[in-house]
């Protein structure tokens, strides 16, 4: 038997010899600990240069002419596009409302996810408490689009629930058309929507606080302020600043749901900065000037971002000094 | 101070894993009670369930004929010491020892203070006092957490294995600062451990548990000479007890350790099992009547510089711990001798014997 396979290998050698010497110095290259790291890391980083790298540069490069679809010439503006940006009233308008939307959009998803979190939290025993977790959580499944167009629905002033209300006690509401009221109420979907996740995130964050330690603070009798101050949030606010985080990069680009719903309008009250990118770049085809713009949405994003990572690095730093 | 008693109480797990099995006992006021026993023995189990973080599934639990079974942590106005080191953060030693006291109305500023500076003396904190707890290692962290729980003057102190999750550096420390302070205060507690050498030297009385009752209850010298049963001569000591099994010729044990036959007052067991601390086990290097041959197979040095011989007397293998100026090499004879006061008698089920050896 030994003598057998000894000898069909011997038989078999000289064809496959070549082949061989490549799969040894294959192996040997992935059993290399220098080289199989970054071999691991190709397929990510092929992706990332098509997706991202050649895309950003190109659009850094754009930012720098005019470039429109209307006009076959473009033209080396150098950075004229960010100049007629900066002195754009109706760019900062929209960049002023986009930060209002944010602010009050993620404020108010992070106090009220974070208060029905606690109730959550605190129901573990209830019975039915899976379904309700499941219900809660359809909003943010549910597309923004389609979202959007149920309360356009239940918006809308003829045959939607809220007039209908409205009118019960005389008065007549058309909530998308009154630009007092038309932000509210889009931002009101959007807290409909994201609420549930910055709950999520509350569960998790409160998943992350020791059981002794609240079972400690129990034994001692302390209050609920001093054991969310000591105890929950120390351990609670890494996870809790991640969802922030999240939100504000997500919120800062919102488009969908306003252009289904609103365009924009009425007049430019919803008119949120990605509306105007979108509209600038796909309504007049100014790449060039859209380009520029989202340079420099891009830098605004990255500036919250490290803010926000700065932050929790200090408490980070504070919790193991 | 208040005395804790149990009365019948019992926890399932899922229906099917008895943690605590149907306990009845009372844990005297102002005493430490240490309940030893392996790994899930049901030890923490008990405690929780005094502590109110647990609820039993039978069975009442009365606090100075108080019954607190269900009430909540809070209720029962108890300190609680946990395994991994508690404290608030975000503030520093002192103010964690003072947080619960804030609370406290009936507490005049004066009193708090003087019970501050009195645990941070006891547990060594002083120079720590205004330190970031967050800045501190485990040990500290523990000891401040223990200092929260005396500061408080609860009617009771529960601790769950302080020890165990405390480096091996401020382990002495801290094992020091707890001996000190059970001395100091008279407070009843109970005490959750593993680890004999603290039930040992911190306890007023064992409560040895296994597999969710408890084995035995005593003073630490007393379970530790006079096992009542087999599980508490192997669990306690290190290592544990001997055990030789015999056969009971014409009701006398015969060969193995001893050289002449003993004779027992009782012989209605056929099979009995001897036991003996390795400690307790005389060795010289000499030969003497009525001292038995054995063939040194192992030797290794032990904690306090003494020697762990393991020895073969006939088909017998048992341990014996000398002392080091006891020069023996593997592979030697020595020879070997028990006082039959030392040895303790089981049935074959592993529960002590009243048998005696007749002299």
């Amino acid at each position: 038997m030994q003598a057998e396979s000894t000898e069909r290998i011997a038989y078999a050698a000289p064809r496959t010899r070549g082949l061989m010497r490549g799969r040894a110095f294959l192996v040997r290259l992935l059993n290399d600990i220098r080289v199989f790291p970054a071999l691991l890391l190709i397929p990510v980083l092929i992706f990332f240069i098509l997706w991202n790298v050649i895309p950003t540069l190109w659009m850094i490069g754009l930012s720098f002419y005019k470039y429109s679809l209307m006009s076959p010439n473009e033209r080396f503006l150098g950075l004229r596009n960010y100049n007629d940006i900066l002195n754009d009233v109706q760019v900062w308008a929209s960049l002023g409302r986009t930060f209002v939307w944010v602010f009050a959009g993620v404020s108010i998803q992070t106090a009220l996810g974070f208060l029905l979190g606690l109730l959550f939290w605190g129901s573990r025993d209830m019975p039915g408490r899976r379904i309700a977790l499941t219900m809660l959580f359809a909003p943010m499944i549910i597309t923004p689009i389609a979202a959007g167009a149920f309360f356009q629905l239940i918006y809308e002033p003829t045959f939607g629930v809220v007039n209908w209300v409205v009118r019960q006690f005389g008065g007549n509401v058309n909530l998308l058309g009154d630009t007092n009221l038309a932000f509210g109420a889009v931002l009101f979907v959007d807290i409909w929507m994201w609420t549930p996740f910055m709950i999520l995130i509350t569960l998790a964050a409160l998943g992350s606080v020791p059981k002794a330690e609240l079972e400690a603070a129990e034994v001692d009798r302390l209050p609920w302020l001093q054991r969310f101050r000591h105890i929950i949030l120390p351990n609670a606010k890494f996870i809790l600043m991640l969802g922030i985080l999240l939100r504000t990069i997500d919120s800062f680009k919102t488009l969908d749901l306003i252009y289904l719903m609103t365009r924009g309008g009425p007049g430019n009250t919803t008119d949120l900065i990605a509306l105007l990118l979108r509209r600038q770049a796909f309504e007049a085809l100014e790449f060039g000037w859209a380009s520029a713009l989202a340079l420099i949405l891009l830098l605004t994003a990255i500036a919250f971002t490290s803010i926000y990572l700065y932050i929790l690095n200090l408490s980070s730093k504070r919790q193991e000094a | 101070m208040a005395d804790i008693r149990l009365e019948g109480v019992r926890k399932v797990f899922g229906g099917k894993v008895f943690a605590v099995r149907d306990l009845t006992l009372t844990f005297p006021s102002g005493s430490v009670t240490c309940l030893l026993g392996p790994s899930g023995c049901g030890k923490t189990t008990l405690m929780r369930m005094i502590a109110g973080l647990e609820e039993p599934t039978s069975g009442e639990i009365y606090f100075d004929n108080e019954r607190v079974t269900h009430l909540s942590p809070s209720q029962r106005h108890i300190g609680m010491v946990f395994q991994y080191p508690v404290v608030y953060r975000g503030i520093s030693v002192e103010e964690n020892i003072a947080l619960p006291l804030t609370h406290d109305k009936r507490l005049s500023p004066a009193e708090r203070r003087a019970r501050i500076e009195s645990v941070l003396e006891t547990l060594d904190l002083a120079p720590y006092a205004k330190r970031d707890v967050s800045t501190l290692d485990n040990g500290t962290r523990q000891k401040v957490a223990v200092a929260r729980e005396v500061a408080r003057q609860p009617r009771i102190i529960l601790f769950d294995e302080p020890i165990t999750n405390v480096d091996v550096s401020s382990k002495m420390q801290l094992k020091r600062a707890l001996k000190r302070l059970v001395k100091q205060h008279s407070q009843t507690i109970i005490y959750v451990t593993h680890d004999q050498t603290e039930a040992m030297t911190l306890a007023d009385e064992i409560a040895l548990m296994r597999d969710g009752m408890i084995v035995q209850r005593g003073v630490p010298s007393e379970i530790y000479d006079h096992p009542s049963d087999r599980f508490g001569g192997w669990f306690l000591g290190n290592p544990g007890m001997n055990f030789i099994d015999y056969r009971l010729d014409n009701g006398a044990l015969v060969g193995g350790l001893f050289a002449q036959p003993l004779r027992l007052n009782q012989t209605t067991e056929a099979h009995i099992l001897v036991g003996i601390r390795p400690e307790r086990l005389r060795v010289q290097t000499t030969p003497a009547p009525n001292w038995v041959p054995a063939r040194v197979r192992r030797s290794a040095i032990v904690a306090g510089g003494q020697h762990l011989l393991t020895l073969e007397i006939d088909a017998i293998t048992v341990k014996a711990k000398v002392p080091e100026s006891l020069r023996v090499e593997e592979g030697e004879t020595v020879y070997v001798a028990c006082d039959p006061d030392d040895l303790t008698l089981f049935d074959a089920d592993g529960h002590r014997l009243q048998a005696r050896i007749l002299a």
